[in-house]
């Protein structure tokens, strides 16, 4: 990605340095500047108009417009905005020029003034150490800090409940609330002058003298930081969406990756660049410069890839689709701004100001193109059916064809603060992180825009970091893939039948994931190992297994923390930390393999296991015919692989008299115990039921059963007896004590019972298959 | 009128009186007053030079002074090119460093080049090592 630049260095100009500037929509610009003036800059008309003439004893310092859309929903406030002086005096203006209200607020300097994300106080710094906030018409609510030297700038929190300061060398995050933990720590050699916190992403941005900028996440931990400049750092900001940053130097401007890693770098001759401001649609950069200029920048060059196709926004209004097949050039030319833009899933889908554009790789030349209400999409997620567009107002889900399909609403919806981490989709589900309690996770059907099942979310023991719903299958099998604040992966199911599905740790120390858009094949960076999952599901077939269906390979080469972008086809994109992007191919055979089971071609399956000789494969293959209760392949795998317990197993359960009996086993044998007493108990076979407890050493469910349906409690007392012999053990249970007087032990009465209990089992299931052979030979 | 008689000389003579040869009446004595007209004589011719000399020495100083200024001036322009040039040479600093900073940032960026020219390098060994492999199981 690279900066492209307008510098205006026409009419109007200022006569001194430039301290500030801020953007009232994605097309206007107000700068101050020391010179008394506030400049009204107009992009569209590229007009520069005179908005205020200051007092002269007035020097800005500082300006923040108040925030525009709350929630959602728009300000019905006029437009004003906060400037901050040298006089100790901060001022509201409105958008006309008109000084609303000055309020007396800091001795010496006012150095910084920020608004709050909704707009309801106001909080500034000043060069006697102190922080104030103030309430939106401009009341003094609070002394929040007092220190003893100046506080170059603040920030707010995303959920604006604590502030970020700068103390000399050191950062501070203060909560609100007088009695929460104060979080400081050392993070410049050098004075710290700047510092902006993004509500998107979470992290923190800061600057300093010592010529390095340095990124945090919120706990204070250093994620980035980057070389010495040849000057002090003098202004940091975030873009909008959390993606980017700007960071202004003396004749420096540098575009950078939210992971710090620098995209571009700019030598404009402007002199120091005292503030960076990003337009609300995150495309454009307006600097103040120390010369009196007032610097613009725009993105481009951004790049998007998909199997064959590689994209590039070449201008602003202008796309270039490369098919690296045959080399075929198309352009693609917008009526506005691009502003966002996605390419997935053999589509194409680019917001521009006002209207939304969908390609399909196979025809670019006739987009599909609708209007879109609110302006700024902050967020597009795509799947194989539908794409998500996410704005400041709302979710919005469309088809391909363009057709609304659902506009999903949760509890506390803020979608300004969305990203991809923290919501996913499916073809038929949505997830997304709630912010409040970032471990709940709210669960919405995709098609209909409700919440799934129940209309309970998600809860996990943990802070949700990511969520990732697979994107093959059927929709009752739909897992989403987690990882919390510990960095362990979780995985789980989505629907929900009767009990709550378990959630289930596959893989610690993850630092990134991504589902293959083809099968449901899970990859990640762990630990310092690639790992992928071929078969995740395993997980809830047969436990055991899971590791052998995996596939791990050293991940020194992608360096430290390294980001997967996506996993297409048999290919997986990661980011490393210094930027590069690198690949790594994953065997094509598991997803061949999900594809023959999905279409149940189990000769095909077990043929192609044989052809690959790779255990791994066998492995997933045996969990899979296990979930699809397929039992000769089941058989067939696991010896394959060497587990003959199981196979041996599995031979038991062949043996079994009646369906749900064998059916109840395969449960057990996933380790759903609850679920095979269910089944066996619904289908009548009490002593079965019993039996299996009896197996498991279950000794207070068996006889809880066996005393509730009146049968078998001899068993019970026998096996029980037998145990305890065994054991050399006494009874100590009560309620065997209570049960056992009385009750004789005859172990060939007992043997008779079970038999006539299978035998009479046996004849049940030929009978009714019988009833159900016949009825299928009437159809 | 006649000559006054000698008598009536030196008796004006006395008074202080006397004639000259124009036989006019003077209160000084002829040589007396000749010297004086002579010196009056000398004294303007004196006057007269001093006021040419003045002239020349004025003219004198003005062309010096001009020239002063003119080296002042000249003097001042060999000060402001010296500075010049070494503000040049800063100025030449200045845009080698930012040469310097944009020649590092484009080599980090061939870095990622070449890091993903290698990942895809190797992605492709590894696709054709599978192909023969496939070829070779059939």
């Amino acid at each position: 990605m690279t900066f492209f630049f307008t510098v205006f260095l026409n009419n109007p100009v200022h006569k001194e340095l430039v301290s500030c500037v801020g953007w009232t929509t994605a097309d206007e610009l107000y700068s101050c500047s020391e010179d008394h003036q506030i400049l009204r800059w107009n992009l569209l008309t590229n007009e520069t108009t005179l908005a205020v003439k200051l007092q002269v004893d007035i020097y800005p310092i500082d300006l923040h417009w108040f925030p525009k859309t709350v929630g959602g929903k728009k300000q019905a406030q006029a437009e004003v905005f906060v400037l901050t002086g040298t006089d100790g005096k901060f001022h509201l203006v409105s958008k006309t020029g008109r000084i609303e209200k000055s309020v007396e607020a800091h001795r010496g300097a006012v150095l910084a003034g920020r608004w709050n994300y909704d707009g309801t106080a106001l909080i500034t710094a000043g060069e006697d150490g102190q922080i104030k906030i103030w309430s939106k018409s401009g009341m003094l609510r609070s002394t929040l800090v007092q220190q003893g030297s100046s506080v170059y700038s603040v920030a707010w929190a995303p959920d604006s409940d604590k502030i970020l300061y700068t103390l000399g060398k050191q950062l501070v995050i203060k909560p609100l609330q007088p009695s929460a933990k104060v979080l400081q720590w050392k993070a410049h050699d050098g004075v710290i002058l700047k510092v902006d916190w993004n509500s998107v992403n979470d992290l923190i941005l800061s600057g300093g003298e010592d010529c390095k900028y340095k990124v945090w996440d919120s706990y204070g931990h250093l994620l980035y930081c980057s070389a010495s400049h040849d000057y002090p750092i003098t202004s940091v900001a975030w873009a909008p969406d959390g993606e980017l940053f700007a960071v202004g130097s003396f004749n420096t401007l540098r575009l950078c990756d939210k992971t710090g890693w620098s995209y571009a770098l700019e030598k404009p001759n402007t002199g120091s660049i005292f503030n960076i401001a990003w337009s609300v649609d995150g495309t454009q950069v307006a600097g103040a410069c120390g010369n009196g200029h007032v610097i613009f920048a725009h993105v481009i060059e951004q790049r998007w890839s998909w199997k064959n196709f590689e994209i590039i926004l070449t201008k602003r209004r202008t796309m270039q689709v490369r098919n690296v097949q045959n080399d075929a050039v198309d352009v693609l030319e917008f009526r506005d701004r691009v502003i966002k833009a996605s390419l997935s899933f053999g589509h194409l889908v680019v917001t521009t100001s006002l209207q939304c554009y969908v390609y399909s790789a196979k025809n670019w030349n006739t987009p599909l193109i609708f209007d879109l209400k609110e302006g700024t999409v902050s967020l597009i997620l795509q799947a194989e059916r539908h794409f998500l567009l996410v704005d400041g107002a709302g979710i919005y889900l469309f088809s391909y064809e363009g057709r609304l399909i659902s506009a999903p609403k949760f509890p506390g919806m803020r979608t300004d603060i969305l990203n991809a981490q923290t919501v996913s989709l499916s073809n038929d589900t949505i997830a997304i992180r709630d912010k409040a309690d970032e471990k709940v996770i709210f669960l919405i059907d995709a098609l209909s825009g409700k919440p799934l099942g129940d209309g309970k979310p998600l809860v996990h023991k943990m802070e949700v970091m990511e969520v990732a719903l697979d994107q093959c299958g059927i929709p009752n099998e739909r897992k989403i893939a987690l990882i919390d604040k510990n960095r362990d992966l979780y995985l789980t199911c989505v629907r929900r039948f009767g009990r709550e599905p378990p959630i289930n740790k596959i893989g610690t120390m993850v630092h990134s994931m991504a589902w293959n858009d083809t099968a449901n094949i899970l990859c990640g960076i762990q630990d310092n190992h690639f790992t992928v999952w071929c078969y995740p599901n395993t997980e809830f077939v047969d436990k055991d297994l899971l590791p052998k269906t995996m596939c791990m390979k050293d991940a020194s080469e992608f360096s430290r923390n390294p980001q997967v972008l996506n996993y297409v086809g048999n290919q997986v994109a990661i980011r490393r930390a210094d930027g590069s992007l690198v690949y790594s191919c994953v065997s094509p055979y598991p997803a061949i393999l999900h594809e023959y089971v999905t279409a149940s071609r189990w000769d095909d399956a077990l043929r192609l296991c044989r052809f690959a000789k790779d255990q791994t494969l066998w492995a997933c293959l045996a969990a899979m015919a296990i979930a699809s209760k397929e039992l000769t392949t089941a058989e067939i795998a696991y010896a394959a692989i060497g587990e003959i317990d199981k196979v041996q197993y599995i031979n038991s359960i062949k043996e079994l008299p009646s369906k749900e009996s064998s059916l109840a086993y395969m449960m057990l044998f996933s380790g759903n115990v609850q679920e095979a007493e269910g089944i066996l108990l619904q289908a009548g076979l009490i002593y079965q039921a019993i039996q299996v407890h009896i197996n498991l050493y279950n000794w207070d469910r068996a006889l809880e059963l066996a005393v509730k349906y009146k049968t078998h409690v001899d068993t019970v007392l026998a096996y029980r007896q037998k145990y305890l012999e065994d054991f050399a053990k006494k009874e100590t249970n009560k309620r065997f004590l209570q049960y056992s007087e009385g009750v004789e032990v005859d172990w060939e009465k007992i043997q008779a019972k079970i038999d006539m209990e299978i035998a009479k089992e046996r004849e049940k299931a030929a009978s009714s298959s019988a009833v159900r052979s016949s009825m299928s030979s009437h159809r | 009128a006649a000559r006054p008689p000698i008598m009536a000389k030196d008796s004006l003579a006395e008074a202080g009186l006397h004639f000259d040869e124009l036989n006019k009446l003077r209160v000084l004595e002829p040589e007396v007053a000749q010297k004086t007209t002579e010196l009056k004589e000398e004294c303007r011719d004196f006057v007269e030079k001093i006021g040419q000399f003045q002239k020349i020495v004025g003219g004198l100083i003005e062309l010096v002074d001009e020239l002063a200024k003119e080296a002042e001036t000249e003097k001042m322009k060999a000060i402001g090119a010296r500075n010049l040039l070494k503000s040049v040479a800063k100025q030449r600093e200045a845009q080698q460093q930012q040469l310097q900073a944009l020649i590092a940032e484009k080599k980090m960026q061939l870095e990622r080049y070449r890091i993903e020219y290698e990942a895809l390098s190797k992605v492709e060994a590894e696709q054709n090592e599978f192909i023969d492999q496939f070829i070779l199981q059939k």
